[in-house]
């Protein structure tokens, strides 16, 4: 056994120690223990000469155990440690006691105070003895460094590091870096705009080759030690592709709903996709999607155009009727059409319906439309023409206005040729008066001329070589299917015999018709109905529509079939006619003959059969056919195939005919469809146009699925919502109806309508709701709604915290009023007001847009306060003052400031509270016991009163004033904590993160590896923020340059002899660094010396003693505590 | 006859603790001189057998104190030490040494002045309850 030669040393620290610690006595003392060769005191031991003492001692006198008595081994193991090791010995034969700290500065007993500074020494000797040389290892350090926080801090800091050449990654929770000096009008005391000096650093920051900036990404988890950190990030989703976005904001201009913008401190608002500010790095946008909707927006889907139902439906929930009628006018050219005449896919898809009832989706539409019309305000701005091309389109129905209103929006000249008097096509004469009043559909027609197009009536198009020739470069064939179909039944040519198309289009011009009293109807279609209600209307009392199917089988509207039958129109179903009966060529009666249903047609719906012997007849004065419409070729130019239904032949893709350059589209292809599907061809053809004319291929939009909500999800929309009926429309009554041509069908209220629209189940979710207004305006096409948050893993060498303050919120003071009365505000608030680019364009305003003609800036708000904060937050003395010369300057308004002290401690501070004060600011000296408005004098109304104590007058004052700008506080933010966990790094106890040394240390923390800057650490200024900034990448460009990292000696270790491998170390170690293995044939355990933190844990609760603790041994532990307590 | 000065023997944590000592040190917040301090990386690593040593030699009071449950370097140190506290209490009871000995505190390295004042509180109590039953034990003829 090696023989123990200990040297103690007693530090007299000056007077700290040996002013109360009687040193030499215990000096003496000591010079009596157990293998202790020397026993010196001296004046400062941490010094150079108190230093050399030892390391001579080691040499001279072979000693191989030290101890050093002094201040706290927190201030100078380490140092002692060295000493030690330079005089030739291992570091860890060293033990420190503590006696000032712990001794001489807490006891003021001389006796007591010597006592037990022997009792300390006592068992520092004898710990000391149980001392063994440990091994110092060195591993490579990893050179990466990462920064949490990405305002001018965290940004200083990966600047000065990356500009060493050293990796960077930059990690900040906001969509863009720039944190609160981005937010930051002008700088004190140079009033600096904080933007201009910002923004070079911010795109710096954004495009060093050696910083990779994560922005809207935060740290998840982690792991591991200084030198090798393990960290996950998660980049949270921002549906919008990064690399093709180019920060045009289009996405936020479109997007239907909003939220406060953080970045205005909530006193303007942003969209949901958005990009918080101008100058944004990255300039991309970001969409602020929370949940998923309970919807899956199937109305959207099931729309042959796409209308973006849910953005219309929640901007008129909202009562905002003009933008709601804005986003249904950037899909539909004729909204005030459809919002009648559709037949509304959309509700019957409709997801809502599967819950209670399908949203009134038309009529919702038919509001906004009839609204802005009502308020004079659906009126077109010209578009330019900013295309060469002129196109000319040859009909003026719902496909040729369609197809108009897109290529006039793209900036292509238009024509539309019309063969008839007046455009409009089935829309003008097919659709009685009763259900699309001719106003509405001028209204809607005028707005595509308003917008540039050229409309040309009465001119039919029949040579397609001579509109080339005009100088068109594309038409577009759209002259619908406008004749109606012939029976083919004997007497059909009789007089009083009508034809619907025909029949309609005299009554909608205003020709006198003659009729009887009695009329039948051949048809089950919308012709056929609107033929049989048009006649009500011109008096005939007994109608019959004779249809050859059944009621499920009518292809007309359910609802208009419903509303005929309330205007007293009879049905018979299951009946063809054979031949009509006249007398003296007057219709008399038609002879018709039962059906019945037998096998299915080339429609796929079951054809009806003649049943034999069952005709009948009907008397009747007039018959209208009505059983189906075809295009009429003699309207059209030659030269172009058909199809075998006598439709035109075109491509199924580009909707182009066998003619170069001549497309077409409706029902002059499709045989005759419905008004939203012309419209949708109208739009495809002027898709296909345009790549046409561009020499591009034309790839259509893909269609989306309808989706329903499965079982589950409409249990969980149950339980999540209320049920809430449909409002009803009203109608006029049947009676009141037949009298003339007056819309049955009235509009919603504003209410009403706000009401209907917030059913639907889309708008009820919190963010964006996935309408697509955003997708479908982008350019660049970077929406993906598909993007999914992402975990990326870095492994680093250091950390740097920088993650900035949060302001106080006042309205925890409500003496204050903050959040009660409106003209008080923080200072935060006020940046935003005076900066040109904010909410008020640098306007200092009241909220009701008055200037202030008088302003108070109230001093420590939450500060130097027992009741919140007793700190003082450094920087509001400061910013006071700039706000006093602010007020002046921009509103020319009287200030005054209660302040308590004036805090102007930096460079150029004191000259600017003197320049200030010669600007004629009010100093009032007080702290401000509340604001209100309860006026007591007729100077004090409609004022805010500040009461206050004016310490230097000794009374209290009121003072009337507009505004109240309330310094608030700096204080930790609000997930701090979250955060000193995820680091192991400490807190203080007013919240802001804990430095190694106020003085001597104050950016690095307890922790190794982890440094701290800024306003993470305590309230400060952007001159000191950017100087710790720069202290904490000289950390960590000191740490790589050294490229190691010294482990920790003091940790855990395993006597295999001992150990039979039970596992509760590696049960009970959270840093998973033991682990019980196979090794020669036994269990045992083993330490990863990377891992280890030397916590003890695992010594603790092994059984059988073969774990302990290098340095901390029981035996040592064993020592000191008996040796303290011998003296008992 | 001298006033009985009762001895503490105070575990605590370097991180925690033993700042907050050095804390009521740079601050010269006075109190007693009865306690001597142990310094241990974390309040987990106290193992019952430094406490049964303590009493063993004469204390008459332990201070177990540590950092406070999420401030732990070691994360989870305080949830260790409550638990070998729990089994420390529970020996202690059977050797027959009152529960009022055994002190477990947190105390967060700002908490210089609370320090000094469980310290003194100790004392007091102490005090009260006199000298350790182990004292008279010890002084008792073979």
């Amino acid at each position: 056994m090696e023989e123990i030669r200990t040297g103690v040393y007693i530090c007299h620290c000056g007077l700290n120690i040996a002013g109360t610690v009687n040193v030499d006595e215990v000096a003496k003392y000591v010079g009596t223990l157990p293998d202790v060769v020397i026993s010196r005191n001296y004046r400062y031991m941490c010094s150079d000469p108190g230093q050399d003492l030892i390391k001579k001692d080691i040499k001279q006198l072979n000693l191989n155990r030290i101890v050093v008595a002094s201040c706290s081994p927190r201030m100078h193991e380490l140092t002692f440690r060295k000493t030690v090791e330079t005089g030739g010995l291992n570091p860890y034969l060293y033990e420190h006691a503590n006696i000032r700290e712990h001794c001489s500065w807490v006891h003021s007993d001389r006796k007591l105070a010597t006592n037990k500074a022997k009792d300390l020494l006592r068992a520092a000797v004898m710990r000391v003895r149980h001392h063994e040389p440990l091994v110092v290892r060195e591993v490579p350090l990893n050179p990466n460094v990462l920064i949490i926080g990405g305002g001018i801090a965290g940004m200083q800091a990966a600047l000065d590091i990356a500009n060493g050449h050293q990796q960077v990654y930059l990690v900040e929770r906001e969509p863009s870096i720039g944190g609160r000096m981005a937010q930051i009008d002008r700088t004190f005391p140079t009033l600096d705009c904080s933007e201009c000096i910002l923004t070079p650093k911010m795109s710096d920051t954004g495009h060093h080759p050696f910083i990779e900036l994560l922005a809207y990404s935060e740290v998840e988890e982690v792991s591991g030690s200084i030198g090798n950190f393990k960290v996950k990030v998660r980049k949270k989703a921002r549906y919008v592709d990064e690399i093709k976005c180019v920060g045009c904001g289009d996405c936020e201009e479109a997007c239907p709903r909003s939220a406060p913008s953080e970045y205005e401190m909530g006193m303007a608002t942003r969209g949901m996709a958005y990009i918080p500010f101008a100058q944004a790095i990255p300039n991309i946008a970001t969409i602020d999607k929370r949940e998923e909707r309970p919807c899956k927006a199937a109305c959207k889907e099931a729309c042959p155009i796409h209308m973006n139902v849910l953005g219309y439906a929640c901007l008129i929930k909202e009562g905002k009727f003009a933008e709601a009628y804005e986003v249904i006018r950037r899909t539909n050219p004729l909204p005030a059409v459809c919002g009648r005449v559709c037949y509304a896919p959309c509700q019957e898809a409709c997801n809502r319906g599967q819950f209670d009832e399908h949203i009134a989706i038309r009529e919702l539409k038919r509001f906004a439309a009839d609204h802005e019309i009502k308020l004079g305000k659906a009126k077109a701005v010209p578009v330019e023409k900013t295309k060469e091309e002129p196109v000319a389109i040859v009909g003026s129905g719902p496909a040729g206005l369609a197809c108009a209103y897109d290529l006039v929006k793209q900036g292509y000249p238009v024509t539309v040729f019309e063969a008839g008097p007046e455009a409009g096509g089935l829309l003008r004469w097919g659709i009685p008066e009763y259900r699309l009043p001719k106003e509405m559909l001028n209204n809607d027609i005028s707005y595509i001329q308003d917008m540039g197009a050229e409309l040309k009536t009465n001119t039919p198009v029949k040579d397609l070589a001579e509109v080339f020739d005009q100088g068109y470069k594309a038409v577009f064939l759209a002259t619908g299917a406008g004749m109606s179909q012939r029976m083919g039944i004997p007497g059909e040519n009789s007089q009083g015999v009508f034809h619907s198309l025909d029949f309609l289009k005299q009554v909608n011009y205003g020709v006198e018709i003659k009729v009887g009293s009695k009329l039948a109807v051949i048809g089950g279609g919308n012709a056929a109905v609107d033929a049989a209600r048009v006649a009500r209307r011109l008096g005939v009392e007994d109608i019959t529509i004779v249809y050859r199917r059944s009621r499920e089988e009518m292809p007309a509207m359910p609802s208009e079939v419903e509303e005929m039958e309330h205007e007293g129109v009879k049905i018979q179903f299951l009946a063809a006619p054979v031949r009509v009966l006249s007398d003296k060529q007057c219709v008399t009666g038609i002879e018709c003959i039962r059906m019945e249903m037998g096998e299915p047609d080339a429609s796929g719906r079951r054809r009806p059969v003649p049943v034999k012997g069952s005709e009948f007849t009907i008397e009747v004065d007039n018959v209208i056919m009505a059983i189906g419409q075809s295009v009429d070729k003699d309207m059209l130019p030659d030269g172009l195939t058909y199809t075998d239904w006598g439709t035109l032949s075109v491509d199924p893709i580009t909707l182009e005919t066998n003619v170069d350059g001549v497309f077409a589209g409706g029902d002059v292809v499709s045989g005759p469809a419905d008004v939203i599907a012309a419209i949708a061809a109208g739009k495809r053809a002027a898709c296909s146009i345009d790549a046409y004319l561009k020499g591009e291929q034309f790839v259509p939009e893909e269609d989306g699925k309808v989706e329903k909500l499965s079982e589950e999800e409409v249990a969980s929309v149950k339980e999540r919502y209320a049920s809430q009926e449909r409002v009803g429309i009203s109608k006029l009554e049947p009676q009141k109806r037949v009298g003339g041509f007056e819309e049955v069908e009235q509009t919603y209220s504003p209410e009403e309508a706000r009401e209907e629209a917030g059913r639907c189940l889309a708008s009820l979710i919190e963010g964006c709701f996935e309408c697509g207004e955003c997708k479908r305006i982008c350019e660049a096409r970077a929406v993906d709604f598909a993007q999914t948050d992402q975990t990326i893993e870095l492994e680093v060498g250091t950390i740097i915290v920088a993650t900035g303050y949060d302001q106080f919120d006042p309205s925890v003071i409500p003496q204050y009023g903050y959040g009660r009365l409106e003209n008080v505000i923080t200072g935060l608030e006020f940046e935003r007001l005076s900066c040109a680019a904010g909410p008020t364009e640098g306007k200092i305003l009241l909220k009701d847009g008055r200037q202030p003609e008088s302003v108070a800036l109230v001093h420590c708000v939450g500060s130097r306060d027992k009741n919140y904060h007793e700190y003082c937050s450094r920087v509001c003395c400061m910013y006071a003052l700039k706000y006093a010369h602010l007020a002046k300057e921009l509103a020319d308004a009287d200030v005054y400031q209660f302040y308590i002290d004036m805090r102007c401690f930096g460079e150029g501070y004191e000259e600017f509270y003197q320049r200030c004060s010669e600007e004629g600011v009010n100093f009032i000296r007080g702290k401000v016991a509340k604001v209100t408005d309860e006026a007591i004098t007729d100077e004090e109304k409609g004022k805010l009163i500040v009461v206050s104590e004016d310490t230097l007058l000794g009374k209290m004052v009121r003072v009337p004033v507009d505004m109240v700008v309330l310094c608030s506080a700096l204080e930790a933010r609000s997930d701090a904590d979250n955060v000193a966990r995820l680091l192991s790094i400490n807190r203080r106890a007013d919240g802001f993160f804990l430095e190694r040394h106020v003085k001597l240390d104050p950016v690095a923390t307890p922790t190794e590896g982890i440094f701290i800057c800024g306003c993470c650490e305590a309230p400060r200024d952007i001159p000191d923020t950017v100087a710790q900034a720069e202290a904490t990448a000289g950390k960590a460009l000191s740490l790589i340059s050294k490229g190691t990292v010294t482990l920790e000696a003091a940790i855990s270790t395993v006597d295999e002899s001992i150990c039979h491998g039970c596992g509760r170390c590696e049960e009970i170690c959270i840093f998973s660094a033991p682990k019980v293995a196979d090794k020669d044939g036994k269990l045992v355990s083993s330490i990863n010396e990377a891992l280890c933190k030397g916590c003890g844990s695992c010594a603790v609760v092994c059984p059988t003693g073969a774990v302990s603790i290098r340095h901390f041994t029981q035996d040592e532990i064993l020592a000191q505590v008996s040796a303290l307590t011998e003296a008992q | 006859m001298a006033e009985f000065e009762p001895q503490i023997i105070a575990f605590c944590c370097n991180w925690c603790t033993y700042a907050a000592a050095d804390l009521a040190g740079t601050s010269r917040v006075q109190y007693p001189a009865n306690v001597r301090i142990v310094r241990v990386m974390c309040s987990g690593m106290v193992n019952p057998i430094y406490v049964l040593k303590a009493f063993e030699g004469g204390a008459d009071g332990v201070l177990i104190a540590g950092c406070h449950l999420s401030d732990c370097h070691y994360i989870d140190g305080p949830t260790k030490c409550d638990a070998a506290v729990d089994k420390m209490r529970r020996m202690l009871h059977v050797l027959g040494i009152e529960d009022g000995r055994l002190r477990r505190e947190m105390v967060a390295a700002s908490e210089g002045v609370f320090f000094a004042k469980v310290i003194r509180e100790m004392v007091e109590e102490l005090k009260k309850l006199g000298p350790s039953p182990f004292k008279a034990k010890m002084e008792a003829p073979a």
